[in-house]
């Protein structure tokens, strides 16, 4: 069997197995979303100021929620396999249709965090190890620790008091300027620079995750025997290090960036609400609090998927980094 | 028919010479972006009195009359009323040439349909304000006679954009109001349009160029924005990304820094017609509660200026009855009542403990009760942690819960499962529009929010708030009015704490944004930027 063939069985095979994970996910999610006291009908009538009880009935059979929860839930699986998330019932909008406009604002933010963090943190954790016990692996191991143990909102607002009130060199908050609505390309400039902030704040939490774990997987990786052979062989140290340790030293940080990008979009929920940014952690933070069942669970589906969909693509780049890891 | 009349032509003209005299300095164009927070479920405000939607829908929509900044009545989609002798009927002159933004002609058809149709039957409050409307006449496109069954003095006051929007009869005719495309693409008389809503960032409106009022709007956009985190939101009003944040969008310990810093300002005008006044509801059917000595023990033992200055920077007055002092304008609040000091009096609240017998365990606990605290905000638990100190002098051991709102909502308004709530509620411009539901044996509806939920029930007070509905007579009312005030300050289901002034941040720039008694839920057609 050709190299391209195995790997295709084994992207199927694959896909087949997450199937039921993420049905389980879906019906664990629905009974647990249940367990919240109050439904969508008492946050909106309570907004609306006063409603009668029979309206809040009228309400509550608009949307479902007078079915025996079996039934809502029986219904809520088919929807899904048919590939229909529902109704967002305060939104008046289709759950798919909501979280594709937030999705490209949530991608947009997760994919340049994701970059910086990873990217930066390879870099520094390569630095740190290297000039292993120097003033270079202090100071790296110090900033490390700091923007690990800030807390996400604090960064945001400081980042914000310091660059945007003191400094004005980005927005506030939000992805466009609402009272230019550029288009074109000045609207691309304006959502990076938008953009700028969020990630930066964002990144910082990652940055150091990956910073700490790559010096201690290059650390690891130098001490191994196949090292000492390369070495022997009359490699050049440079060489050692940037070829034979660095893909070896990667391979627990991409594991690690595979199993963050579910905590990233909950992780996004702090930035988003401080920034304005408007992505899908925000979105289910107000659906939580509004008891839009419906949404939140689209959005749940749409992380659950995510994750076993980028657990995929990280297992596919293990087999490119160390060709020793066969897909099977 | 003996009219007695309140023509507005002249008041008319008079605001007329005022805005020609203002004028000069006015400038035409900009866009004025400010605060809507939270983001609003819809625009749909023959709906919903949602605080949102009333930032958003009155730019689009209006109503008949508008108020001004003294209370006083001036026209609005109304150019003109009036009120016959005995009260039953009222008739509204329309302005002419007013167009829907669809570019359909509006006219009284639209109002009895309005009324008749949306607000009488689905609008939280509507069924309230117009329940003595038997029909609308409309002789002719200018013309509407409300015919009433009883007078109906209040109902004259509940006529705003954002309490009575009228809406147009030939986009709903037919449908379901609730289902209608209506509440997420409004289509209204107003000095601006809609454009687009992107969720999660903002709603944009656009100047309404064929607007009636000639040379208004002067702005050429509004764009409401949402920003989820009142730390940035203070941020991007200082940033100038934002000019304008109203109902204490902006918190009020940044708010007080900002009035103090150049180029900003802070106003608590334009929230007159909501008149919020923050309170405590007792559960008067269980113990401890069901014990009217208990319920003036706490609100005697409570020090209402402490509250205002601790925690709400000095925003709000202390409460002396039932009716919120504003009240005084039309007569009907009847001065300081009983059980109402402003500063605490703990002697005075142990002497009422101690003669009705409530005594002290060994602890020196008098009664443990769980106090509720309305989710909107920090303010509120300060406050809670606040009474539970203040009661605890007095003996009462005081358990504070703290919940999200479809939680809270429910315990409250639907399980009674409370002992006391702190809460608040819009008094409106008559108590028989935001005061009644409070007390009423015919408000206490389980499952409905904002109503009676101390279930209290009084047929002498029943009656005096029937009276007062119905009295035509300003001086006859007055006394219902007394009387209805000194029962309930003896009572007690509900304690009024204080009299709340929110805050209005603005940008300096921004000029003759309050120039109505509706404030930030008025229109901005005369709101102008100078820069």
């Amino acid at each position: 069997m050709s190299h391209f063939a195995r790997r295709m069985r084994y992207v199927i095979k694959r896909l087949v197995q997450a199937i039921p994970i993420v049905l389980a996910i879906v019906i664990l999610n629905f009974f647990l979303l249940q367990l919240a006291e109050g439904d969508a009908v008492d946050v909106l009538a309570g907004e609306a100021g006063s409603a009668t009880p029979e309206y809040m009935a009228e309400l509550r059979a608009k949307f479902g929620l007078d079915q025996p929860l079996i039934v809502q839930l029986g219904v809520y699986l088919k929807n899904v396999v048919l590939l229909d998330l529902g109704y967002s019932f305060r939104h008046e909008m289709p759950v798919s249709e909501l979280i594709f406009d937030r999705m490209l604002a949530t991608l947009l933010l997760m994919v340049s965090t994701i970059l910086l963090a990873v990217g930066f943190g390879i870099v520094l954790g390569l630095v740190a190890a290297i000039s292993l016990n120097t003033w270079r692996d202090t100071a790296i191991s110090i900033f490390a620790l700091i923007t690990y143990a800030t807390p996400l909102f604090w960064v945001g607002l400081m980042l914000i008091v310091v660059f945007s009130l003191n400094l004005g060199w980005f927005p506030t908050s939000g992805m466009e300027n609402f009272a230019m609505f550029y288009e074109g390309w000045d609207r691309v400039v304006d959502i990076a620079h938008h953009l700028v902030l969020p990630t930066i704040t964002l990144s910082l939490f990652y940055l150091a995750l990956y910073t700490r774990l790559m010096r201690a997987s290059m650390l690891e990786q130098a001490g191994q025997d196949y090292v000492t052979t390369a070495r022997a062989k009359g490699v050049t140290e440079n060489r050692i290090m940037f070829v034979h340790v660095l893909r070896n030293a990667l391979l627990p940080v991409v594991t690690m960036a595979g199993v963050q990008v579910g905590a990233l979009i909950g992780g996004s929920v702090i930035v988003e609400s401080v920034f304005a940014w408007p992505g899908l952690g925000m979105l289910a933070f107000e659906a939580l609090f509004s008891r839009d069942l419906n949404l939140l669970l689209g959005i749940f589906l749409l992380s659950a998927v995510l994750v076993v969909a980028v657990n995929l693509v990280v297992d596919l780049i293990y087999s490119t980094l160390d060709p020793r890891i066969e897909v099977s | 028919m003996n009219i007695r009349s309140t023509v507005l032509g002249a008041l008319c003209a008079v605001s007329m010479a005022f805005a020609g005299a203002a004028a000069m300095a006015q400038k035409a164009g900009g866009t004025l972006v400010y605060i809507v927070q939270p983001e609003p479920p819809s625009l749909a405000s023959f709906l919903s009195t949602s605080g949102p939607i009333g930032l958003v829908a009155p730019k689009i929509y209006e109503g008949l009359l508008d108020y001004d900044t003294d209370l006083n009545i001036v026209p609005a989609l109304a150019e003109s009323y009036t009120v016959s002798e005995d009260g039953k009927t009222v008739t509204f002159n329309l302005q002419q040439g007013v167009h829907w933004h669809d570019g359909e002609p509006f006219t009284s058809a639209d109002v009895q349909f309005t009324v008749m149709e949306i607000l009488s039957k689905v609008h939280p409050r509507g069924p309230n304000s117009f329940r003595e409307v038997v029909s609308i006449d409309t002789p002719d496109e200018h013309t509407a006679v409300f015919n009433l069954a009883n007078p109906a003095p209040y109902m004259l006051r509940a006529l705003s954009a954002y309490e009575s929007p009228m809406v147009p009869k030939h986009l709903l005719e037919g449908q379901d109001p609730r289902n209608s495309d209506l509440a997420t693409n409004p289509v209204g008389t107003g000095p601006f349009k809609f454009v687009e809503w992107q969720k999660g960032q903002y709603i944009r409106l656009d100047k309404n160029e064929d607007y009636w009022k000639e040379g208004l709007p002067y702005l050429d956009r509004v764009v409401g924005r949402f920003i989820p985190d009142a730390s940035t939101r203070t941020a991007a009003m200082e940033n100038e990304e934002v000019m304008y944040g109203a109902f204490g969008a902006i918190p009020n310990i940044d708010a007080v820094r900002l009035r103090d810093t150049d180029g900003f300002n802070v106003t608590t005008d334009g929230y007159a017609m909501i008149n919020p006044m923050a309170l405590i509801e007792f559960n008067t059917t269980k113990p401890p509660f069901d014990n009217p000595a208990l319920r003036r023990a706490v609100t005697v033992a409570l020090d209402r200026e402490f509250l205002i200055e601790n925690i709400w920077f000095g925003y709000g007055k202390p409460a002396t009855s039932a009716l919120s002092s504003n009240f005084a304008a039309t007569g009907l609040y009847a001065g300081a009542m009983p059980n109402y000091a402003p500063n605490a009096q703990s002697e005075q609240a142990i002497a009422i403990l101690d003669e009705a017998g409530i005594a002290p365990d060994a602890d020196g606990v008098r009664a443990s009760v769980t106090l509720d605290l309305i989710p909107y905000g920090e303010d509120w638990r300060r406050a809670g942690e606040y009474m539970k100190q203040a009661l605890s002098e007095i003996g009462i051991k005081v358990e504070l819960r703290y919940e999200d709102v479809p939680t809270w909502l429910k315990r409250i308004y639907a399980d009674y499962d409370f002992d006391m709530n702190v809460n608040y509620f819009y008094q409106l411009p008559d108590p028989v529009l935001g005061v009644h539901r409070h007390y009423g044996t015919d408000q206490i509806r389980q499952g409905t929010h904002f109503v009676n939920s101390s279930q209290y029930s009084n047929p002498d007070l029943d009656a005096l708030l029937v009276a007062g509905a119905q009295e035509a007579d300003a001086t006859k009312r007055q006394e219902i009015y007394a009387e209805i005030q000194k029962i309930l300050a003896n009572d007690l289901p509900v304690a009024n704490l204080f009299e709340m002034e929110f805050l209005t941040v603005y940008n300096e720039k921004l000029k003759d944004h309050a120039t109505s008694a509706l404030g930030s839920y008025g229109s901005f057609a005369e709101a102008w930027i100078d820069d």
